[in-house]
């Protein structure tokens, strides 16, 4: 054993004389690396991201909208559909099985102020029943609006998690008021922080929430509806079916005409999502092998051109009674090294480009979504990569060498 | 010949036959010698005789075709090339017309080159090597680098590597024929020295007058021993 590692020292100490060329050679394993750490760490991070959007729409929801959710879908064949009818709600309770609350949501962007600081957050009107049905956050300070304040339409808000840090400095935002397209508002609770998410504008915490019949009487001026409707989660196909069915009787839509509305809920994301992923997986992952390979055939070159150039070494080294196995250990060693160098480059790239972009004011590329335990597993894994490409890169060089005949390879000019 | 000596080499009918295309070479035709401890021999010979093949199955780095070969009572002719290698390692040191240094190391670390190949500690390395290039007189120059060395010297860094292990026999191939004559007849000397200390030398030579100070002389001609005396 002892010998053993003697030999990878020689193997190392040989690179040591040939850094330049050690260099160019394992740049190819660099790229690779590189490709592929940063091919995982976006999918790790989108997978993160994507997570927590589904808990923002919830795995127990069905959502009623215009548009279905797809990411291809026909602008123009959705465009004319008629707007969502708070009405339908009524047909929904009545008839439906699988639904167990309901709620509207309508949706607009407004400019907030407080002072002299304004900023855009997503408003959502919706009734006193959506309390229950938050999902992917709480009510953590403060409480929801009543019945009462609905039936009222009291101005009073529950905010998300932005608006502290963003108007209040962290401190608590509760019975404070702010203007939102310059009507005032008083911030009677606050929502749990989310975080960032593939929703749009990038944060789940922009958000306020306040009774639907306030939203229509002050922002009626743009925006869309959806019906939110509460089920199991193991009903979800069976309850969107009914829905569906629902929803044709509630607009009179005859037998054979299509759709004019659009039964979404998060599982149709998941499955975009997942082709969406595995389609920048498979193109990381395919320019990663290809660099792997290239980068495995350049070390293999600069390890024939290390043992023609030391044939007489390996002579000598032989002759003062290294074995086979020696010579074998230290090219090999010498090949892994190699990768390994390669490899190292590659993890410092990635760590910097990492923490380059997390640097950068682009909250959707937020750094802080590469979770910790990332670094040891990815220098595991490189490690590992490297060994073996390196064993296999090395082999049949380092074979070569150890197979040389002391006698011949002495006369080596 | 000195029969109450022992006997390190015994050499029984070996021949040596290399097959070029269709011809056949005999390199060794048939050749016994018997090597004692503490001889001091020179082999001569014409390009071609054959004195290179027989030093490098002397020094086993090639195995006879036919024969026995016995180093030290081991037969030598049927062992494989790891137990070849560990022979090479302990028993053989090795001195080059070239002196065969490798340019990136130090003396030191040239010299310690076969250790690195046998079991010992880096501790006990060091101290053999040290006491290795004492013994060729460059206990000054061990962290010059070969670039760093006059021939002489070169050649007295080889000499301590094939020292360092303490073999049984030591093989030089020509060791004075890359070097001009005032170095080459100082590396001689240590020779005669080192015979005198008790080391067996094994020189090749194409030189009468490096035969000469030799205390046996082996001609070789066309494969078979023409001359022991």
């Amino acid at each position: 054993m002892n010998n053993f590692f003697k030999n990878i020292l020689i193997g190392l100490f040989s690179i040591r004389s040939n850094m330049t060329r050690v260099i160019l050679t394992s740049t190819g394993l660099t790229i690779g690396i590189f490709t592929v750490s940063l091919v995982t760490a976006s999918i790790s991070s989108i997978d993160k991201e994507f997570a927590k959007s589904m808990d923002y729409y919830g795995n127990d929801k069905i959502y009623v909208g215009t548009w279905p959710w797809s990411f291809d879908f026909d602008w123009w064949k959705y465009r004319n559909r008629p707007k969502i009818e708070e009405s339908s709600l009524e047909y929904i309770n009545q008839y439906s099985e699988y639904v167990t609350d309901v709620s509207i949501k309508k949706n607009t962007w407004t400019k907030a102020s407080f002072g002299n600081k304004a900023s855009w957050l997503q408003l959502n009107g919706v009734y006193p029943s959506y309390q229950d049905m938050l999902s992917g956050t709480e009510i953590v300070n403060g409480r929801f609006f009543s019945q009462n304040e609905w039936e009222l339409q009291r101005r009073v808000i529950i905010v998300g998690a932005s608006v502290r840090d963003g108007f209040f400095e962290g401190k608590d935002p509760i019975g404070k008021k702010i203007r939102l397209n310059n009507v005032t508002f008083e911030i009677i609770g606050e929502l749990k922080k989310q975080g960032m998410g593939m929703v749009p504008g990038g944060s789940l915490d922009s958000l306020v929430l306040m009774p639907s019949t306030t939203f229509e009487r002050i922002l009626t001026r743009w925006g869309f509806d959806e019906l939110v409707l509460q089920t199991n989660p193991d009903n979800i196909p069976l309850a969107k079916e009914e829905v569906g069915m629902i929803m044709r009787v509630a607009r009179k839509i005859p037998p054979g005409d299509d759709d004019n509305f659009s039964v979404n809920s998060a599982d149709a994301y998941q499955t975009q999502f997942n082709d969406m992923k595995n389609a920048i997986a498979g193109m990381g992952f395919l320019v990663t092998g290809i660099s792997l390979v290239v980068s495995a055939i350049g070390i293999m070159n600069v390890m024939f051109v290390s043992v023609r150039e030391r044939t007489r070494e390996i002579g000598l080294r032989k002759a003062m009674g290294a074995t086979n196995f020696n010579i074998l250990t230290q090219f090999l060693s010498e090949a892994v090294a190699i990768a390994i160098i390669g490899g190292s480059v590659g993890i410092l790239l990635i760590r910097l480009t990492v923490f380059g972009i997390s640097s950068f004011p682009i909250a959707s590329f937020n750094g802080s979504t590469l979770p910790v335990s990332f670094d040891a597993i990815l220098i595991f894994y490189t490690f590992m990569v490297c060994v073996v490409i390196g064993v296999l890169a090395g082999m049949i060089p380092a074979r070569t060498a150890a197979n040389l005949n002391p006698i011949d390879a002495l006369r080596d000019e | 010949m000195a029969k109450n000596k022992k006997e390190i080499i015994a050499i029984q009918s070996v021949s040596k036959i290399y097959h070029l295309g269709e011809t056949v070479v005999k390199a060794l035709d048939n050749v016994s010698l018997s090597i004692y401890e503490n001889d001091y021999i020179s082999i001569m010979g014409p390009s071609g005789s054959g004195k290179s093949t027989l030093m490098n199955i002397i020094g086993c780095l090639d195995v006879p075709t036919k024969g026995d070969y016995k180093f030290n009572s081991e037969l030598i002719s049927e062992m494989n090339d790891n137990q070849l290698a560990n022979i090479r390692n302990q028993k053989i040191g090795f001195v080059f017309q070239t002196f065969n240094l490798l340019p990136k190391l130090n003396a030191m670390q040239n010299v310690e080159v076969p250790l690195i190949y046998s079991s010992l500690g880096k501790k006990d390395r060091t101290e053999r090597v040290e006491e290795a290039l004492s013994i060729v007189g460059l206990q000054d120059r061990m962290t010059h680098k070969p670039n760093e060395l006059s021939g002489g010297q070169r050649q007295r860094v080889a000499i301590a590597r094939a020292l360092v292990n303490k073999p049984s026999i030591i093989l030089a191939d020509e060791p004075t024929g890359n070097l001009d004559s005032k170095s080459g007849n100082d590396i001689l000397k240590f020779f005669a020295k080192l015979h005198k200390a008790g080391n067996t030398i094994i020189m090749v030579t194409h030189e009468e007058s490096v035969a000469k100070l030799s205390k046996r002389r082996i001609d070789i001609f066309d494969g078979k021993i023409a001359r022991d005396e």
